[in-house]
């Protein structure tokens, strides 16, 4: 029973955050004065912090960000043997490099390398932090962008990519990274530069223990949901996550700014209830998956749990299989991928509710902004079914979702499939599937759950995979780079239309979006949709393994 | 008192009962058998190619056809067959909302063919070389040869031939009733028509060129939910081709998998791979998508509607506000007298007998109430002008604003109350002070005196009112329901009006309108976003009709106010805007519950293919045939034949309609949700399990 | 001149870029490693190093030779390296159907198997467990029918082993013994896990036959201690109850009352006894 008060409590925790930090983020996007500090930036980086932007102007900045972040980082892990703290460590390979640069600026985190033998401290500080920062902002941002859209009454200019950029890093992510490191710091998570310890065991034996600056990455891996672990076994590291508590604030940190916009949502539009109706699905969705990994995880299906006595293997004796298997969830609901426990050993059902969470398109609540703009997606989907079941053109808050709205939101919901599937199929058709370890429907899964991590910009692995082969490292940085960008300038696009419009005004013939029928469909329209998507791959994979 | 205004005065077709659902078009069965040859001649791929879901169920059914060919067996065959059928079902249902049309024109052809008109000057000369402004004689029993007002005479019509109504209505000179239809017969009397239309473009030409689809384009949701269906079935595309590699991986690690139908070393086979892809995609929608709008122009067409876009057909279903003139829609046609009110020491008797008679001879509307009211209320017998011989009828004139009768010494007038006093006077008489007081009460109380007075004695004041329709307020009520504002659009002052708009119950009303006010208050309405509706006739209406989402003009109004609108209504009933309205909102509501339950389907069908597929490779999957389906192939096969025979069984609903009752739209969706949504998922369950049950006995699958 | 507008873009976002890592990679890490030094969040912050290494990092209490020391509390199983190496973190990755041992590495369940026979013997308890030979590995059968899945058994081989079978006969069909390096899969054989008849709690605890996601769990469950507490105090010579009483006193509950699961910091535990 211990296990169900973790889901909980961080329920009640984030339903008492929702609306003062909701609001706090909405000051912080809506604001008109600009601090001290980001003026100075502004100053440097050339940027006229007054001028607003179309969506196609902010679309070229957050694609020109990007692209210069992928060569940066990239040049940055390919010199990493000329720089200061590089531990002694070789430059990375060109194809891992290329894999990890894309991967940490599409707030994708993964990892297809080690990152104890792998990363010296300056490039995991000022290479994979810096991303961790600013591809989350890049995420919310975006997100800001689609609320403004839908707030918007009939103007063109929908706010300056750089002014968001600065301030979403500068006024959220960094005051509660610093607050949270060191809180991360009092639990155990180490913050240091060292090269690491040589000692000799109780019994004689060498061990390395290593060091780093680890609090610093770890607060905002999780906060900006990326999820890149500063060593290979992530959150399950005791450096990374040490106690059963840190480990409840790390699924808090990762669910609080997806489950907070929402809020900024509902204020940004005039009607907090929107907000209401938003986060209900994403709770609704959240609390069924969450239950249904833990009630799987603790069930311990399976051939091998059966023989242990509990589904133990790859998981940490501190939190235990309940609160490995909430943190799974929390991890593929977000697009964060951080894992305190090893998915790949996971009973077959319990290890398919990652995958299924990831296939959900990371909407519940989704990772950083992409969440929030990927359930608005869905509810324009919703909305427009629905809404001709009332007779009416369908209207979302006053806009009406007609061919173009559609076109761009129907073409968001079908990246990820496209991406996911071509990707599993092409690796089994090109015999690239053999790299998987295990063998039949698991090593399916393995090769499934990469492609659909990669292209959900989630991180998280069936990790049994090896993937840090060329073809692999191509194909999961596309992936990864299409799963992310394209999504983006669909919203952003979307963002444009529905700003062009002026909304019309509510009345009994209007669909209610706010009330428990709509919250309701978006949600069966969320689960069916995927379903349908997905479920012949499932078939093939977990269900196949899970269902005797 | 409403039956007997109603009684006392023919106000056309009795108005519906408010509750009525937006009535059905009726399918007969032999219609599915004429419509074929037209569903063949769809296969051709340059046709179905506009309709890209069916178009891929055409290339699957080419391609299992082949593998048919190549490697015959009776489950191959099976498939193939009633993937052909899908594509026939679908085009079927097309055809047959064509055909209804086509039925429909031919007969208004037949109608139109070999009239001849009879020329006022003698002439006769055939019903096409009509041309505007001419002026023919239609007798009995024929038919007349253009459109037109009557401007003589008065002859009961049947115009079946264009509304499939087979009570005849009458038709007469003035008044709101004197518009006439080419190709509708007089049935009794004989009329004079001046021709109004220009040759060809009769409302008929217009009818046969719309039910005929000629020019049938997209209406703007059409589209957008062609697009969602795209990017469906490309999803769907997607998961069906990718999943052959990993079938191909599954099957050969299984070693101890036998090859069945469904999968063998190579995958899945060909023909069950294109019966999951058709089963998943939205074939249902995608087959009924475009009868759908085609039978709902037809609803129109059947109410005598003529829309000039199918855009303009959905925007009724948006509308925000309607805009309605309180003459004739809101309120009977004109004033009604409702009261006689005598002055001290006049019988009440001796008013009514003066007024009835002063109208004998006034063939207005409220001339016309007077003398029903006198008779009805104090049994006055209608007296015919041409039996008082020595009457002289005093016509109504600007100038004296008043008419009247001369009966020997009797001389008798009603009039505006200053012009009857006036003349009452001068006859010497000394009106009583009280005429002033009731004339005021009556004014106050929104409607209007009319003074009657006899040589120099004013007798009394006749009280005319607006009468509010039956039935009106609870319409209104409806309308309030759906969201729907109704504002009331009056020349009258805002006292009167503000009486009259809380009598029927509207929300808002606009008093001393002027046609710039109508167009302001448009404006004024479209910036907040709202769509507005309106009705109108005259020539000072076509700019507010111009301006309006949807403007529906009278048949009877002029030109100028046909050409702005963007329908127009041949029984220029204003209250049709109203059903116009459910019936923009009936079409949108059956694309989205048929879209509804053709994803719905899919569910069922996922349970009837995947374990029959793989429960070869992994017995566990099994697990997933909950339906416990005969067989791998019985599965399959049930589940393409219920995709296909769902097809036919919805062409029904497509045409007709789903149930539409107006309310609000969280009623709605949860009806809609409920029977489309949940019934969606449970009927494809039980159908594909009964036909399950059935082909199980065939040999073979 | 003016630039290009796209130049000037990328340009504006290389300058960004460079604000950014000078903010958020130097200034912001540099900064917490500087609170790392303050006393009180020294400790942790470098590591809560012992001298003989992290109390928050597992180690093996093993010799030279990799077997246990029996002197001392010993830890969970290890994927990380050879075991307990942090520079080489992470689990097995080995699934839950993963019972068929290979040329190339044992299967999860014979790992398992393995694993509860020689914490069994260790401490003098029954190792056994479901789907587990007693020999030790994964008690796995073949079993070819003549149609596939369906039909008569036509052959029955037990996997995992080269030896004598666990089983003699399964349906009326001889088991035999596997041959090094054949596939019985791919032969078309169906793999059957075999329960027997081990209970359904066993007295090695899971924690004891399962790899930890880190591979440097510093923890066991108090059950697994439980389960080593006699074989310590015979070891160093003390009473039973002692050690117990130990174990209770390095037993960390849950936290807060209810996260986690409650566990026992085997380093900690072994100092302690040690008098360290």
């Amino acid at each position: 029973m211990a296990g169900w008060l973790f889901p909980l409590t961080l329920a009640a925790a984030l339903v008492a955050v929702y609306r003062p930090f909701g609001d706090h983020l909405y000051r912080v996007v809506t604001g008109a004065r600009h601090h001290r500090i980001e003026r100075g930036v502004y100053r440097l980086v050339g940027v006229d912090a007054s001028t607003g932007q179309t969506w196609g102007v902010y679309a070229r900045s957050v694609l020109a960000f990007s692209a210069v972040s992928v060569l940066f980082l990239y040049a940055f892990l390919r010199l990493q043997d000329r720089l200061w703290l590089s531990l002694g460590l070789p430059a990375v390979a060109d194809h891992i490099a290329w894999n990890t640069a894309v991967s940490f600026v599409t707030n994708t985190n993964w990892q297809a390398y080690s990152g104890e033998s792998t990363m010296g401290h300056l490039v995991q500080m000022a290479g994979l932090t810096v991303q961790n920062f600013v591809s989350a902002s890049v995420g919310i941002a975006v997100a800001v962008v689609l609320m403004r859209g839908f707030a918007a009454r009939g103007e063109k200019l929908l706010g300056n990519f750089w002014v968001d950029l600065t301030r979403i890093t500068l006024r959220v992510l960094l005051p509660l990274s610093v607050l949270f490191a060191l809180v991360f710091m009092v639990g155990g998570v180490v913050q240091n530069l060292s090269g690491g310890v040589d000692v000799t065991t109780l019994t004689g034996g060498a061990q390395h223990i290593t060091g780093g600056p680890v609090a610093s990455q770890e607060v905002i891996k999780e906060l900006g949901t990326n999820g890149g672990g500063f060593y290979n076994a992530n959150s399950a590291h005791p450096f990374e996550n040490p106690t059963a508590w840190t480990n409840w604030l790390q699924v808090f940190l990762i669910l609080l700014i997806p489950f907070s916009l929402p809020r900024v949502f509902g204020r940004m539009v005039g009607q907090n209830r929107q907000g209401y109706a938003i986060v209900a699905v994403m709770a609704i969705l959240a609390l069924g998956s969450i239950a249904l990994t833990v009630g799987f995880e603790t069930h311990g299906a399976g051939t091998v749990p059966q023989a242990v006595g509990a589904a133990m293997e790859g998981k940490e004796t501190r939190f235990g299989v309940a609160n490995s298997a909430a943190f799974a969830a929390a991890t593929t609901l977000t697009s964060t991928g951080a894992v305190n426990s090893f998915h790949d050993s996971y009973t077959a059902l319990g290890g398919m509710m990652p995958l299924v969470n990831m296939m959900l398109g990371e909407v519940a609540p989704g990772g950083v902004g992409s969440g929030l703009y990927g359930m608005l997606i869905l509810a324009v989907i919703t909305v427009f079914v629905a809404g001709l079941m009332v007779g009416r053109t369908p209207e979302y808050l006053g806009k009406r979702i007609q061919a173009r709205e559609i076109k761009l939101a129907s073409l968001y919901f079908l990246v990820t499939p496209l991406v996911v599937l071509v990707g599993t199929a092409a690796a089994f058709a090109t015999g690239n599937a053999a790299t998987a370890l295990n063998a039949g429907p698991h090593g399916l899964s393995e090769v499934l759950y990469a492609f659909t991590s990669a292209g959900n910009n989630n991180g998280s692995a069936f990790a049994g995979i090896t993937v840090n082969t060329r073809w692999w490292d191509t194909a999961l940085g596309l992936a990864m780079l299409f799963g992310r960008f394209l999504p983006m300038i669909l919203v952003l696009a979307l963002a444009g239309s529905l700003a062009r419009q002026r909304p019309a005004p509510a009345s009994d013939g209007t669909l209610p979006t706010h009330q428990p029928l709509f919250v309701g469909m978006v949600a069966g329209v969320t689960v069916v949709l995927v379903a349908l998507t997905f479920l012949p791959a499932l078939a093939l994979g977990p269900l196949a393994e899970g269902l005797r | 008192m409403t039956t007997t205004l109603n009684d006392l005065v023919d106000v056309g077709p009795a108005p519906e009962p408010p509750t009525r659902p937006v009535g059905a078009g009726l399918l007969d069965p032999g219609q599915l058998w004429r419509s074929l040859p037209g569903a063949l001649r769809k296969l051709d791929p340059r046709v179905m190619w506009r309709n890209p879901v069916m178009f891929i169920v055409e290339v699957g059914a080419v391609f299992t056809t082949v593998l048919s060919i190549a490697g015959p067996s009776v489950f191959a065959w099976a498939i193939t067959v009633w993937l052909w059928l899908t594509v026939i079902f679908a085009n079927l249902a097309e055809a047959v909302a064509e055909g209804r049309g086509k039925a429909q024109a031919a007969a208004l052809r037949n109608a139109k063919q070999d009239t001849i008109a009879y020329l006022r000057d003698g002439r006769e000369i055939p019903a096409t070389g009509l041309a505007q402004g001419d002026v023919v004689i239609v007798g009995a029993g024929q038919i007349i040869p253009g459109d037109g007002d009557v401007i003589e005479g008065i002859a009961s019509v049947d115009e079946s031939a264009i509304t499939g109504e087979s009570a005849p209505v009458i038709r007469e000179s003035g008044g709101d009733r004197s518009a006439v239809t080419g190709g509708t017969r007089v049935l009794s009397d004989r009329i004079v028509v001046r021709i109004t239309q220009k040759p060809g473009e009769s409302f008929v030409d217009r009818m046969i060129a719309l039910v005929e689809g000629a020019n049938r384009q997209k209406t703007p949701n059409e589209i957008a939910l062609n697009i969602l269906l795209a990017a469906l079935t490309i999803i769907f595309l997607l998961a069906v081709v990718t999943l052959q590699p990993l079938a191909i991986f599954s099957k050969a690690y299984q070693a101890a998998a036998p090859d069945t139908t469904a999968v063998d070393g190579d995958g899945v086979t060909g023909i069950v791979l294109v019966s999951l892809l058709v089963c998943l995609i939205p074939t249902t929608i995608g087959a009924l998508l475009s009868a759908i709008g085609i039978a709902g122009m037809d609803r129109l067409v059947q109410r005598n509607v003529l829309a000039m876009s199918g855009r303009a057909v959905e925007a009724a279903g948006d509308v925000d506000t309607l805009l309605l003139d309180k003459t004739g829609t809101i309120t009977l046609g004109n004033r009604q007298a409702a009261e006689f009110v005598p002055v001290d020491g006049v019988d009440r008797l001796a008013l009514a007998d003066a007024a009835q008679l002063s109208s004998l001879a006034d063939e207005t509307p409220e001339g016309r109430s007077i003398v029903v009211l006198a008779e009805n209320e104090h049994g006055l017998r209608d007296r015919e002008p041409g039996r008082l011989s020595d009457a002289t009828f005093v016509p109504f004139t600007a100038q004296t604003r008043m008419s009247g009768v001369d009966l020997g010494s009797r001389r008798i007038r009603k009039g505006a109350a200053a012009a009857v006093t006036k003349w009452a006077r001068a006859n010497g008489g000394h009106p009583a002070e009280q005429v002033g007081a009731i004339v005021d009460m009556i004014s106050d109380s929104g409607g209007t005196p009319l003074v009657v007075a006899e040589n120099d004695r004013v007798l009394g004041v006749i009280h005319l009112k607006d009468v509010v329709k039956p039935g009106m307020r609870d319409r209104f009520g409806e309308m309030r329901r759906m969201g729907i504002r109704t504002v009331m659009i009056t020349g009258d002052n805002p006292r009167t009006a503000a009486a009259i708009a809380a009598e029927a119950g509207v929300d808002d009303f606009l008093a001393e309108a002027t046609p710039e006010d109508k167009l302001a208050y448009i404006r004024k309405e479209q910036e907040g976003g709202r769509l507005v509706a309106m009705t109108g006739d005259g020539t000072n209406d076509a700019p507010a009709l111009a301006q309006a989402d949807v403007g529906v003009a009278m048949n009877t109004g002029t030109s100028a106010a046909k050409e702005a609108g963007n329908m127009v209504d041949l029984d220029s009933d204003p209250t049709k805007l109203i059903e116009i309205v459910e019936i923009g909102k009936q079409l949108l509501i059956t694309r989205g519950a048929l879209t509804t339950f053709s994803i719905a389907n899919d569910i069922a069908k996922y349970f009837a293919i995947i374990p029959a597929m793989f429960a070869t490779v992994y017995p566990g999957l099994d697990l997933l045939n909950i339906m416990r389906l005969h067989s791998p192939g019985s599965a399959i096969l049930s589940a393409v034949i219920f995709n296909a025979i769902v097809i036919v069984f919805l062409i029904p609903l497509a045409l007709r309609g789903v149930r539409y009752r107006p309310s609000s739209a969280s009623v709605l969706l949860r009806r809609n949700l409920l029977v489309y949504g949940l019934g969606g998922v449970i009927t494809p369950f039980l159908g594909i399990k009964l036909i399950d049950l059935l082909i199980q006995l065939i040999p073979g699958i | 001149m003016r630039l290009p507008a796209w130049l000037a873009q990328h340009l504006a976002a290389l300058r960004a870029l460079l604000v950014l890592t000078v903010l958020l990679g130097l200034a912001y890490p540099l900064l917490l490693v500087g609170a790392g030094r303050i006393p009180g969040l020294s400790g942790p912050a470098s590591g809560s190093m012992t001298p003989v290494g992290s109390t928050l990092i597992g180690q093996s209490f093993t010799d030279a030779g990799g077997n246990p020391v029996p002197k001392y509390f010993q830890s969970r199983p290890s994927a990380a390296g050879d075991g307990y190496d942090p520079t080489a973190t992470g689990a097995s990755n080995l699934g839950p159907e993963d019972v068929v041992d290979t040329p190339a590495r044992q299967s999860l369940l014979t790992r398992v198997c393995g694993r509860s026979v020689a914490v069994g013997k260790l401490e003098g308890v029954d190792g056994r467990r479901p789907y587990c030979t007693g020999d030790g590995v994964g008690a796995v059968l073949a079993v070819f029918h003549r149609d596939g899945f369906t039909g008569p058994v036509t052959r029955v081989v037990s996997v995992n082993q080269t030896g004598t079978p666990f089983l003699a006969r399964y349906q009326g069909v001889t088991v035999e013994p596997a041959k090094e390096g054949e596939d019985y899969r791919a032969l078309g054989g169906v793999i059957t896990p075999i329960r027997g008849d081990a209970p359904d709690r066993p007295v090695v605890p899971a924690d004891a036959v399962t790899a930890s996601g880190s591979g440097l769990d510093p923890h066991i469950s108090p059950a697994y201690a439980a389960l080593q507490a006699p074989r310590v105090a015979r070891e160093r010579g003390i009473d039973v109850s002692r050690v117990r009483e130990m174990i209770t006193a390095y037993t960390e509950g849950r936290a807060v009352g209810f996260l986690g699961e409650p566990g026992v910091d085997v380093l900690d535990l072994n100092l302690a006894l040690d008098g360290r």
